[in-house]
This record gives structure tokens, C-alpha cells and sequence, in this order.
């Protein structure tokens, strides 16, 4: 009896083995052929498509992207509102956080319900566009880009929720110590809060990084264009791509037109997939806090 | 103490003013909700107004309900309100079982190295932006010679013109979907299983249970209450919120708007193409309105499943 049990147990195993390692490849597989698509010689990707074992191998899409303005442009426009906007949104929102969990806050409820509301209710997009750009005037510049995702209401409640969970003691103590709300804030609530203060500044940096809808909608100048929206312009016309190669960069007879694409994508998602191993681990505590309170 | 929550207004004010930090630090936030959020409820009135940008919203003219006629009663009301529902149904469905099974199977695996690096790269695609998830089927499926239509010719199937049918795509949607999200919901159900307690395996596997009907009778049953609030969760948002996604993968492309075609991208549209900006806003209002209408009720029902779930 036993003997049978723990075989129907090695082929559970098994299969979940084999599961898990199969839906792994299934995610993999797609930035595998981007990868190799991006190093694959041009002649080959038109005669054969896209293979995982080209047989030949070239450079040309790399050179031709990283001679290109418009792309390192895109790149420093990323960066900016990536650094700027992250940081911004988290200092933002660790205070808001901070002010809504305190119980001595005696406008805790109107707050928290003038925060709650918007992610229940909204203007919708026209309404939106029309505040940012005919009142705001906020269209064509860089800030509209950090301005508009500053503070997201579920990563301010992910940080409400951690903060309620700090002991009052803690903060009562150094209250008597004479310690004013400056104090508290900084000296006590951020030390203790690092990883979630980590997690919710990496959700934002990530918000930052992938954004290309602020640019589709309010920019129309192309040095604002951050990466993913010169990405964009690329999915869906195969000119841009072409235009991205300057024509000072004297290669080959065909422009790699799709090798360019691939090139342009994995220099996008280059940065976040090398920083992805070491932040892994608190985009996961961050979530699982997330999940204790929806 | 001189604070206490059901003081008076007096005393309240006296708070306030003797601890002015407290609440400053919350001003920047508010501030950007008041700006970015509750401007444009203001706006809302356009939905009801024939929108000119020399007028503005508050100096264009009242028309009453006649955006809303105009879109309830177009063939187009019908298609969009049928995807937006049907795409969102097969999304969390297909979803949330991948999300289940991965749990569940992961909590089988020991061998640490095995389960790091999977689990790294079962998540890894939720990090990618919908332009770059865009791209990646831009290549498989468009262009002249698809990267999929080599493959199918390759065991011996016939080419299919992709870009045109789009039958098959709430089919492609769902499994990008799935690609894209599940391991993302899988940490949240392995989270839930972390957190069964180890008396419940031992005394199982005392009793010679094996580990599939461990799965089945334990881990399954006691993540039931999770796997209820975030479909609740995602039920509530099923009027909004797929605009990146289908937007950046379908595009513009209008062979394909019969089954893709949803509020989110509608609206977009008339805006940009059409700037019909009266009509759009009657189709965002409503959007809106049944938004609320299903996170309401999702987080009553979330309250029945488990009261500490709720949202509020």
C-alpha cells in the first residue's frame, strides 16, 4: 500500500516538474527569439524568418541603433522621468501614507475617503485630456510625463496598510522623547519601512519606465518621445525603424529594418531585465503585502 | 491626550494647528488627486454638452442626453459593451486557472535553484511594457511572412493571414494574457498557501493521504477565499483597463476591431480620430458609471466571502 502511494506521489511530481517547467519555457520563449532575432544577419530573418539557431550571426542592427539620436534621446528622456518621477511619487506617497494610517489624525476618513474615491470613480480620458492640456497647459513639456502618474492610489494603500502594522508604542515613545512629526517620520517610520518602501518605489520606477500612453496622448515632440513610445512608433510603422537608422551609418545593402526593431526592443527592456534578479525579491514581499489587504 | 477621534470641530481645528506637519505631509497627495482626479469628474458635464474647445467645458452648450442616443443606439454600442464583457471573461477565466495550477505545482517543487530561477522567469513578463508585449507579436504574427506561418508550414499546416481574421483573436489576447499575468497572480495564491498551517500536511500525510489528494483536499479548498477575491477584484475592474494592452497590440488595425474592439480603445478613438469629444465622454461616463456598479458590487459580495477582503 505504501509502496503504491509514494509512486503515484513520484508521478505528481513529476508532472508538476514538468508543468512548471514548460509554462517557465513558454515565458521565456518569446524574449529568446527577440534576443537571437536581434543578432540574426537580415538576409536570413527575410529568406527564413525568425529561428532560434540562425546561421549567421551580425552586429548590423546594434551598430545601426546605437548611432542613433533619436533612440539615445529616448533614452535620456526615460531616465529622467524614471529617476525624477519614482523618486517624487514615493516621497509623495510614503507622506500621504504615512498621514492617513496615523490614528491621531483626526481627518483620517475624510482623507482616506477622498483618496479612495478615484479608484472607484473616475472623469474618464476626455475629461482628463482636456484638464491636463487646456488647463493645465501641461502638453509638450517634460513634466506632463511625471506629473500625471505621481501618486497611484493602490501603491499609497499598500503603504497605509504597512504603516498600520508599525506598533503605536514605537511612536508614542519617541514622542515623549520629544521627537515632532519630522522626526518620527523620518528617523523611525522610514528606516523600519524599507522594503516596502523599496517595493512601492520600484512598482513606480517600473510605471515610469513602460509609459508610453502620458507621451501618446500629450506629446507631440519628438525630442520628448521616451523609449517605449519610439518602440511604439516602430510596431506599428516599419518606416520609423527604418528612419531610426542614420544615414551616416554606412551598413550592409538591406538596412536591418527588423533587425532594428528587435535591437530597439531588447535595448528597452534591456536595463529592467539586469536590474530584475535583485529586485525580484521585493516586488514579491511587496506583493504578498499587497495581497494580505487587497 | 488632547486628541481623540470623536472630538469637536474646536477641538479638532486645535489639532490641526498644533500639529501642522501631520497633515501637511498628506497636502502634495491630495493635492494631486484634486487635480488629476477630481477636475475631470468635473468634466464630466461635457458628456452632456456639444464640447467646443474656443468655449471650454463650462461655456459650451447643453444638449441634454443626445451624446448618449447617439451611442446606445449605434451598432457599435453592441459590439463594444459584447468584447469588452467576453475578452475580460476569458482573461480572468484562463488567468486565474494558469494562476492556480502554477501555484499549486510550484508548492511542489524542493530544489531551490530550480524553483528561484523558474519563478524569476515565470514573473519576468509582467515587468515588460504592452509595446514591447506588442512588438513581440508584431512579429510572430504580422509582416509579410509571420513567424508563425513558417512554423505551421513547417509541420504541414496551411499559412493564415492573421491581420485579417479576427475570429482568432480573443484566442491570441487570452493567451498573452495568460503569458503576461499569471505568474504575476501566482505569487499572490502562493502567498496564500505559505500561509497554510503545517498541523493540516502532517496530520494528512499521518493519515496516508497522498500529495495529490493533499493538493486537492487541503491546499486547494483553503485557497478558495482567495482565489474568490481577486476574480472578485478583477470582475470590478472589468469595465476598464485593458485600453495599454489592446491599444499597443492591435492598434489601429480595423480588420480586427469586429472582436477587439472594447470601451477603452472606442473612446480613445473617437477622441483622437473622430474628436468627437461629446460623445466620448458619454461612452466614458457610462463606462464609469458601470465600473462603479460592479466594484460595488464585487466588493459586497467579496464582504459575504470574507469581511477583512473587502475593499471597504
Amino acid at each position: 500500500m505504501r509502496q503504491k502511494q509514494s509512486a503515484a506521489d513520484r508521478t505528481f511530481t513529476a508532472f508538476a516538474h514538468t508543468f512548471i517547467l514548460l509554462f517557465t519555457l513558454f515565458c521565456l520563449f518569446p524574449f529568446l527569439l527577440m534576443i537571437i532575432g536581434s543578432f540574426t544577419d537580415e538576409e536570413e530573418l527575410i529568406a527564413h524568418g525568425y529561428t532560434l539557431f540562425p546561421q549567421k550571426l551580425s552586429l548590423d542592427a546594434y551598430k545601426a541603433v546605437l548611432q542613433s539620436d533619436v533612440l539615445f534621446n529616448g533614452y535620456a528622456v526615460t531616465i529622467f522621468i524614471t529617476v525624477v518621477g519614482a523618486l517624487s511619487a514615493l516621497c509623495i506617497s510614503a507622506m500621504l501614507g504615512y498621514s492617513l494610517a496615523n490614528k491621531r489624525n483626526v481627518l483620517q476618513t475624510p482623507f482616506l475617503f477622498f483618496c479612495y474615491l478615484p479608484m472607484l470613480f473616475s472623469g474618464g480620458i476626455i475629461p482628463f485630456y482636456i484638464v491636463v492640456s487646456q488647463w493645465l497647459h501641461l502638453q509638450n513639456t517634460i513634466w506632463v510625463l511625471v506629473l500625471t502618474m505621481l501618486c497611484q492610489p493602490f501603491l499609497v494603500f499598500l503603504l497605509v496598510s504597512f504603516f498600520r502594522t508599525i506598533p503605536e508604542e514605537l511612536e508614542e515613545a519617541a514622542r515623549i522623547d520629544g521627537a515632532n512629526e519630522m522626526r518620527v517620520f523620518f528617523q523611525i517610520m522610514i528606516p523600519i519601512s524599507k522594503p516596502i518602501l523599496a517595493s512601492v518605489g520600484l512598482f513606480y520606477a517600473l510605471n515610469y519606465w513602460n509609459d508610453w500612453f502620458m507621451g501618446l496622448m500629450f506629446v507631440d515632440n519628438e525630442k520628448l518621445f521616451p523609449l517605449q513610445l519610439i518602440l511604439r512608433r516602430m510596431v506599428s510603422n516599419m518606416e520609423a525603424a527604418k528612419n531610426l537608422i542614420p544615414a551616416s551609418a554606412a551598413i550592409a545593402v538591406t538596412p536591418p529594418t527588423y533587425g532594428v526593431r528587435m535591437a530597439t526592443t531588447v535595448l528597452t527592456i534591456g536595463p529592467i531585465v539586469l536590474l530584475y534578479p535583485m529586485l525580484q525579491k521585493y516586488f514579491v514581499k511587496g506583493l504578498t503585502v499587497g495581497a494580505v489587504k487587497g | 491626550m488632547q486628541y481623540q477621534l470623536n472630538a469637536s470641530k474646536r477641538s479638532k481645528l486645535k489639532h490641526i494647528v498644533q500639529n501642522p506637519f501631520l497633515y501637511a505631509m498628506a497636502v502634495p497627495g491630495l493635492l494631486f488627486f484634486l487635480v488629476f482626479s477630481y477636475f475631470p469628474i468635473y468634466g464630466i458635464m461635457i458628456a452632456f454638452k456639444d464640447y467646443n474647445f474656443a468655449k471650454g467645458i463650462t461655456g459650451s452648450d447643453w444638449v441634454g442626453f443626445k451624446n448618449f442616443d447617439y451611442f446606445f443606439t449605434s451598432d457599435d454600442f453592441w459590439v463594444i459593451l459584447r468584447n469588452t464583457l467576453v475578452l475580460n471573461i476569458l482573461f480572468i477565466l484562463f488567468t486565474t486557472v494558469a494562476a492556480i495550477l502554477i501555484a499549486l505545482m510550484f508548492n511542489e517543487i524542493r530544489n531551490k535553484y530550480f524553483k528561484r530561477i523558474s519563478q524569476s522567469l515565470i514573473f519576468l513578463p509582467y515587468f515588460m511594457s504592452w509595446i514591447v508585449v506588442g512588438m513581440i507579436v508584431q512579429s510572430l504574427f504580422g509582416g509579410e511572412e509571420p513567424m508563425i506561418n513558417t512554423w505551421l508550414q513547417y509541420i504541414g499546416l496551411e499559412p493564415v493571414n492573421w491581420m485579417f481574421e479576427s475570429k482568432l483573436w480573443p484566442y491570441i489576447l487570452t493567451v498573452i494574457r495568460v503569458w503576461q499575468g499569471a505568474g504575476y497572480l501566482s505569487i499572490i495564491f502562493l502567498a496564500a498557501i505559505t500561509g497554510i498551517s503545517e498541523d493540516l500536511y502532517e496530520a494528512a500525510r499521518i493519515d496516508g493521504a497522498s500529495k495529490l489528494q493533499i493538493v486537492l483536499r487541503i491546499t486547494l479548498p483553503l485557497l478558495v477565499p482567495t482565489i474568490m477575491i481577486m476574480t472578485l477584484l478583477a470582475v470590478g475592474k472589468i469595465f476598464n483597463g485593458d485600453f495599454a494592452m489592446i491599444y499597443a497590440i492591435i492598434g489601429d488595425n480595423s480588420m480586427l476591431y469586429p472582436t477587439t474592439d472594447v470601451i477603452d480603445t472606442f473612446v480613445f478613438r473617437s477622441m483622437r480620430q473622430l474628436h468627437d469629444f461629446g460623445m466620448s465622454s458619454a461612452v466614458g461616463l457610462f463606462q464609469s458609471i458601470m465600473g462603479l456598479i460592479f466594484v460595488i458590487t464585487a466588493n459586497w459580495v467579496t464582504r459575504r466571502v470574507s469581511k477583512e477582503s473587502a475593499l471597504f
